[in-house]
């Protein structure tokens, strides 16, 4: 469905933050991309929904296709028409618009409105709680709240494609729990994913593939089950030793430096 | 607005206007004491009238692509201009009838809105502004220097009174219908269209211009037809403004004119129609209550002369604006957004 073939990535013309990323994402699958601060995991969804440009930056190599047609350096929203819609990281409400507003903005291109309702009610149907808020004004949502909206904002476009970018970034354990069981129940429905997460363990819990970045290149890729037993992964990204114990992050970090370098 | 714990249970419901009984017959009865105000109102009223239905149609127009867009104009007066000479124009030199020239002076000053539309898509704050004060000085200098037969140099126009079935529109009253029929068909589209689906466009730009990219919107286009709608509106009344004035000069639409629009706009209220309408009344009527007690006090207070004075006048009026940024920085609607909240949750505190 979703192919990036070799892609690079720059900033200003002179930051090549991507340097020929290759990933393929599956009908119906939901891909998980793991990888450090700074790995080039949010350029990467930025590359393919085009919102680089609005950072000065550019796929510069390689080729984006969805569902065999070439997107790459396409506007955002042509993108978005061919059926991908990218949730962005920090929770970019419109914060001066109600709930249901945000929601009904979220299906900019449905000139029905009995369409437009269609799709509200199965947005409320999968997140009551946004229907309990829907006359409140988004800016005044919690954390957790906002981060619902936006992927009920994103259903609304009825997308072939989710990419979502850190939904759980800042938000507390039983919040990250609402968020995934959310994605999982559209994943259910058949939605397609690429996920980007820190937290790798909601991500493996919810993934059937996984890749791994550093550097702007993917150094690691294979089925979610099989990442979340490698050794390597389970050190680096679930903090847990061959022993089975848990490491402190100063050590992790320690090595995983040290581990670079000589690598 | 529906009482409290009255919800719209549907998008359509949510969609209405007029939403109960009450506000429908207030708006009936405030349109019928509009229309009916040449019978009671002295024919000073009725003039100060024609000018806020003027103004009105203006400044909603910049409402649109300033308030709901987020696009910072400070062109409106050039656009409005660009709308008077063509109506004068075409009015003078075709004899044109009215039903003709305001349209067309509001699609000539659509275009031109257009134009800076365009630079909008690539620049944004205050390099924005920058670029719409050029509008200004653009329309200053073709009108003063392009061959005096295209625009009449700085002679200006004469405009012929509008005609209807033979019928001359030129007294007060006539002219008040006049601009009435068209300021009421105007906000009446405003009202649509920031309701549609491209008002709710012009919000999401404005306050998030990547996020309504990755919701589908084309925000190069969003934007560029946010200056088109308001040079319209802008176009519309300058050809209104010709018809009553009858006469077109450059210098009746100066960079002056344009912060006037922007600073009705801020005392209304940003991003709302209603807001717009209300800071039209409010800096006209402060207007007209110096023209008024200027010269009062000019005559009663001879020492301190006539220039002192009026410029005393002025002073006032911009501090008046200065009070509101100050104390109500989100305009008078926003205070009525609260008031109207705290009586839906009354008693309730919050």
């Amino acid at each position: 469905m979703l192919e990036l073939n070799n892609v690079e990535a720059t900033y200003s013309d002179v930051i090549l933050a991507l340097k020929g990323v290759s990933i393929t994402v599956e009908q119906g699958q939901c891909v998980a991309l793991l990888g450090a601060n700074g790995a080039g995991k949010s350029t990467t969804l930025k590359s393919i929904s085009g919102t680089i440009h609005s950072e000065d930056g550019a796929v510069t190599g390689g080729s984006v296709t969805l569902d065999g047609q070439p997107i790459t350096n396409m506007e955002t929203s042509e993108v978005v028409r061919c059926g991908l819609i990218h949730v962005m990281e920090g929770r970019r409400v419109l914060r001066h618009m109600t709930v249901e507003q945000n929601l009904v903005v979220g299906g900019h291109m449905v000139r029905n409105g009995n369409e437009m309702q269609k799709r509200l009610e199965h947005v409320y149907s999968l997140m009551p709680r946004l229907k309990d808020l829907s006359e409140r004004t988004a800016g005044f949502l919690s954390g957790g709240e906002q981060q619902l909206l936006l992927i009920g904002r994103a259903v609304m476009a009825a997308p072939k494609l989710i990419i979502i970018d850190e939904p759980s970034l800042g938000l507390a354990p039983l919040m990250i729990k609402d968020v995934f069981d959310v994605l999982q129940r559209l994943k259910d429905e058949g939605t397609t994913f690429l996920l980007v997460e820190q937290n790798s363990a909601a991500a493996f819990g919810i993934a059937d593939y996984a890749y791994v970045m550093e550097n702007g290149r993917i150094v690691l890729d294979g089925p979610a089950d099989k990442m979340a037993q490698n050794e390597d992964v389970k050190e680096f990204y679930l903090g847990i030793t061959s022993e089975g114990d848990r490491k402190s992050y100063r050590d992790v970090k320690h090595y995983r430096r040290r581990k670079r370098w000589l690598g | 607005m529906d009482p409290s714990g009255v919800f719209s249970v549907s998008y359509r419901q949510d969609r209405k206007l007029v939403r109960t009984k009450w506000q429908a017959l207030f708006l009936l009865g405030f349109m019928a004491l509009l229309y009916l105000a040449p019978f009671y109102a002295s024919p000073r009223i009725v003039a100060i009238g024609n000018i806020m239905l003027i103004s009105a149609v203006v400044a909603v127009g910049l409402q649109i692509c300033t308030g709901y867009a987020g696009q910072i104009n400070l062109g409106q007066a050039a656009f409005m201009g660009v709308g008077a000479y063509t109506a004068g124009l075409l009015a003078q030199k075709y004899q044109m009838s009215f039903l003709l020239t305001i349209p067309l002076s509001g699609l000539s000053a659509a275009a031109f809105g257009f134009l800076f539309g365009l630079t909008a898509a690539r620049i944004k704050g205050f390099y924005l502004a920058l670029t719409t004060i050029a509008a200004q000085f653009i329309f200053h200098f073709a009108v003063l220097n392009l061959p005096s037969s295209w625009m009449g140099g700085s002679n200006g126009v004469t405009v012929p009174a509008a005609t209807l079935f033979g019928l001359k529109i030129s007294s007060t009253n006539g002219l008040f219908y006049l601009n009435l029929v068209f300021a009421t068909i105007m906000i009446a589209g405003a009202f649509g269209i920031v309701r549609s689906r491209f008002g709710r466009a012009f919000v999401a730009v404005r306050d998030d211009d990547v996020a309504a990219g990755i919701m589908g919107i084309n925000v190069a286009r969003t934007k560029a037809t946010a200056f088109l709608i308001g040079a319209f509106y802008a176009g519309v009344g300058g050809a209104l403004w010709a018809y009553m004035i009858r006469f077109v000069g450059v210098d009746q639409f100066t960079l002056f004119n344009s912060i006037f629009f922007i600073a009705m706009i801020i005392v209304g209220g940003m991003g709302s129609i209603t807001g717009a309408l209300i800071g039209v009344f409010i800096i006209r009527m402060i207007q007209e209550v110096i023209a008024t007690v200027g010269p009062n006090i000019a005559e009663a207070v001879p020492f301190l002369g006539g220039d002192i004075v009026f410029a005393s006048m002025n002073m006032f009026l911009g501090g008046v604006i200065a009070m509101f940024m100050i104390l109500e920085p989100r305009g008078l609607m926003h205070r009525w957004n609260i008031i109207k909240s705290s009586y839906r949750i009354w008693p309730f505190p919050y």
